[in-house]
């Protein structure tokens, strides 16, 4: 079911997720869709998240915006400062935080980087965790994840744990995605595109989420005729055969990710397996010394597991 | 005349087939391959004649364990679906 | 006295079935005839592998055992008609005997050549050598499509003739020479919308030849028109009283019939997929590799081949990963999961792919529904007629 109604507001938005921004123009959302859009999300019940281009937005933008209850996505580097002060998700496209930047709590911020980056600059994030409440790291580059990676990430995890553990003992419970998430969860908490949310982008269109935007071909409606997902159960949990055997609870199960690395929507790749589950031993190492070190239990008892792909389980 | 004369387990089974499969192969590798190829030439006499004294001894072998039926003028077969073993004889 | 029970002679399964890797060369995208319900689309002259394709593709496969630990293989030549190439298929076969032995490969001991031809070549003297040669490793199957009315009604010559010309007389002609090389063979009988009157007198007409074996299917594309199940029910029904009344099913298997279809499915034990598409092997002649030549664009009408790799990049393991974690339940519309007769139910996972809303094989297309439930009322009928005369005779308890 739906509940959540992202709003691509320019075509020149930056990416917050997995996928990279194709080469687009400036062009922003048509005043009358975007009010027609914001309508229709209150009708549906839906939350409203939109994601903000660089440039600031006219007024008559942000008074429409301001007609709903919502949540704003925006870049560190937006012109808009007070935007950047009150967003709640903020995207950093590297580490080096912009001076006039004060990193605050409250607010998530996002780190996009590849995967030979994160392992060369990870350490800087140690610098910033008492500053923040929350950080997500964002790969974009999954698919150059290889075997021979497994040890290195696994230590530069290992390497935050204990930071975030130092974190925990100074009685400030911060958050990074990769490592406290799954062991804060009961369940599986995926991103869920197509199934609990859906984007509207500037040509009026509906798409699973921002990354399918990139073919038009990809459009599941528009606002006249609603939002209509072809095969949308293949977006769900249950009709995903690897995923649904999966405990790597924190796994984005970016179901774009699925299409480009498999051709289908509900099989991950094995990269996309292979670092979710890094992170998931590494995160029950983490429980243990929390619970060890802090005396703090957090969800459900969870131990490491030797199979790093549950592909591996159905393969026989 | 063919005659169910007892039977074999399947690992048994699963041994002779393999004999079986590979004397096969072997015998039309044989048609394709010539003395001047030295590298296979060589090991392929050498493994037909291995092939076929390990298939010779595994009829002995179960003959001395299940003590089948037998007559002078037939010849045991053994089916590989269900591991069966006949005694086919000419008349 | 009590009498024995009667055998009755079910059809074969296939060799090695589930144990066996089947790699496809499709050596050639040419064929003799233009089967009217032939699903290759994209027939055509110029696609003809060479040798260096088929040899690289030999080698990678060879190379990397550890992505083929299947016990045994079944190396499968498909077309077009794949006799037209019997100088590169002996080329083929030849290298991989020794390339198998050369490098102690583990299929050595298991393996198979197999062939599904239209038969018009067969007696051709390569063809007959290359048989010669390999007669322990060699599984071929000749269709040929019942009485000459049936088969000439699809199976019929390539031309720019106004007038269609059938293709029986050239294929039955050498039906005795394949029977007397391979006395168990089966032959494939394929039905559409128009054969479906000429079902009964076709496996009758098989049988007579000596066929004793007769692996018949339903096309899977939407092809059903209106009163077509209720024709398809009367036809087996006819056959039904035939095989019975004539004693056929001592010695004779026909598909249709098997007492273990029409019944309602497990969702947890009876899950796995039908179809064998992603642990087969697909190969033509660029070179390219497919989950099943179903997937190569010349057998698809509206969607994009599934291309998983190469011979000179290899097989992209990932895109082999929804075809391998592919389930009945997760691709099957909620009808079919409350089926009362979804057991033996057949689908295709190309023609599901081709039919597909979107570009998935995750949708399990239903247009042969209407086409097994009278096969299944048929079937029904005829194991209950037979087993009641077996045991009025006595022959079944």
């Amino acid at each position: 079911m739906l509940k959540y109604l992202i709003v691509q507001l320019d075509d020149s938005a930056p990416s917050f997720c997995h996928y990279t921004l194709k080469d687009k123009d400036q062009r922003l959302i048509p005043l009358d869709l975007l009010e027609k859009a914001l309508i229709w999300a209150m009708k549906e019940n839906l939350n409203v998240q939109f994601i903000y281009p660089e440039s600031e937005l006219p007024t008559e933008y942000k008074k429409i915006i301001d007609f709903v209850d919502h949540a704003d996505i925006a870049s560190v580097c937006c012109e808009d400062n007070s935007l950047v002060r009150k967003a709640e998700v903020l995207l950093l496209s590297s580490l080096s935080i912009p001076e006039k930047l004060e990193l605050r709590k409250g607010c998530a911020y996002v780190w996009r980087t590849t995967i030979s980056d994160f392992l060369i600059n990870y350490k800087v994030m140690i610098e910033i965790l008492p500053h923040i409440d929350r950080i997500n790291v964002v790969f974009t580059d999954v698919i150059n994840f290889k075997d021979s990676m497994k040890a290195a990430y696994s230590a530069a995890l290992d390497r935050l744990a204990q930071a975030i553990v130092s974190e925990y003992k100074h009685q400030h419970q911060v958050q990074l995605n990769l490592l406290t998430d799954r062991m804060l969860l009961n369940e599986m908490n995926n991103c869920n595109a197509g199934d609990e949310s859906i984007t509207l982008c500037p040509d009026g269109k509906f798409y699973v989420c921002p990354a399918f935007y990139s073919d038009e071909e990809n459009a599941v409606g528009d606002l006249n005729s609603g939002p209509f997902i072809m095969n949308e159960e293949l977006l769900k949990l249950s009709y995903a055969p690897i995923c649904r055997i999966c405990d790597a609870w924190q796994c984005r199960r970016c179901v774009w990710m699925n299409r480009e690395l498999t051709h289908e929507v509900n099989t991950p790749g094995h990269e996309q397996c292979l670092m979710a589950h890094i992170e998931r031993n590494a995160s029950a190492r983490l429980a243990r010394r929390l619970r060890n070190e802090c005396d703090i239990k957090l969800g459900k008892d969870f131990t490491e597991t030797e199979c790093l792909d549950p592909f591996e389980r159905l393969n026989n | 005349m063919k005659k169910e004369v007892g039977c074999v387990s399947m690992e048994e089974r699963d041994e002779i087939q393999t004999l079986f499969e590979r004397r096969n192969g072997l015998n039309e590798l044989a048609k394709i391959l010539t003395p001047d190829n030295d590298e296979l030439y060589e090991r392929l006499v050498k493994d037909m004649g291995e092939t076929s004294s390990k298939f010779q001894n595994w009829w002995d072998r179960m003959y001395e364990k299940y003590q089948w039926e037998s007559t002078d003028d037939g010849n045991w077969e053994i089916d590989f679906n269900d591991g069966k073993i006949y005694l086919v004889t000419a008349k | 006295m009590r009498k024995e029970e009667v055998e009755i002679k079910e059809n074969e399964r296939g060799w090695q079935e589930g144990m066996a890797k089947n790699i496809t060369f499709i050596v050639t995208k040419d064929c003799q005839l233009a089967c009217k319900y032939c699903y290759l689309i994209g027939k055509n002259e110029k696609e003809r592998m060479t040798w260096t394709t088929a040899k690289q593709a030999i080698d990678y496969i060879l190379d990397n055992e550890n992505l083929f630990k299947e016990e045994s293989v079944v190396w499968d030549f498909i077309g077009g008609e794949p006799f037209l190439e019997i100088d590169l298929i002996d080329k083929i076969c030849d290298y991989i005997k020794i390339e198998m032995f050369r490098r102690n490969h583990h299929w050595f001991d298991s393996y198979r050549f197999s062939f599904s031809t239209n038969g018009i070549n067969y007696d051709n003297p390569k063809v007959q050598k290359f048989i010669e040669k390999n007669i322990d490793h060699l599984s071929i199957g000749i269709t040929i499509d019942g009485t000459k009315r049936k088969h000439d009604l699809n199976r019929i010559w390539k031309g720019n003739n106004s007038e269609e010309r059938g293709s029986y007389d050239d294929v039955v002609r050498n039906i005795p020479l394949w029977l007397s090389q391979f006395p168990d063979a089966s032959t494939k009988v394929t039905i559409s919308s128009a054969d479906i009157p000429y079902i009964s007198e076709s496996v009758m007409h098989l049988y007579s030849l000596g066929i004793k074996e007769v692996n018949i299917n339903v096309v899977f594309e939407d092809v059903w028109r209106e009163g077509d199940d209720i024709l398809f029910e009367d036809q087996l029904i006819a056959l039904a009283d035939e095989i019975i009344e004539k004693e056929y099913y001592k010695n004779y298997a026909c598909s249709f019939f098997s007492d273990s279809i029409g019944r309602p499915l497990d969702p947890d034990v009876d899950n796995q997929n039908w179809c064998g598409a992603g642990k087969m092997l697909a190969i033509d002649s660029h070179g390219n590799f497919y989950p099943c030549t179903r997937f190569a664009a010349y057998s698809l009408r509206n969607k994009r081949p599934i291309i998983i790799g190469n011979i000179e990049e290899g097989i992209n393991q990932n895109l082999l990963r929804p075809f391998i974690t592919l389930d009945r339940i997760t691709q099957s519309p909620q009808k079919c999961l409350n089926c009362e007769v979804a057991s033996g139910c057949a689908w295709c996972q190309g023609e599901n792919y081709d039919a597909a809303d979107t570009d998935t094989i995750y949708q399990r297309s239903t247009a042969i529904c209407r086409m097994h439930k009278a096969r299944v009322r048929a079937n029904n009928y005829y194991w209950n007629k037979l087993y009641r005369k077996l045991e009025s005779e006595g022959m079944k308890q």
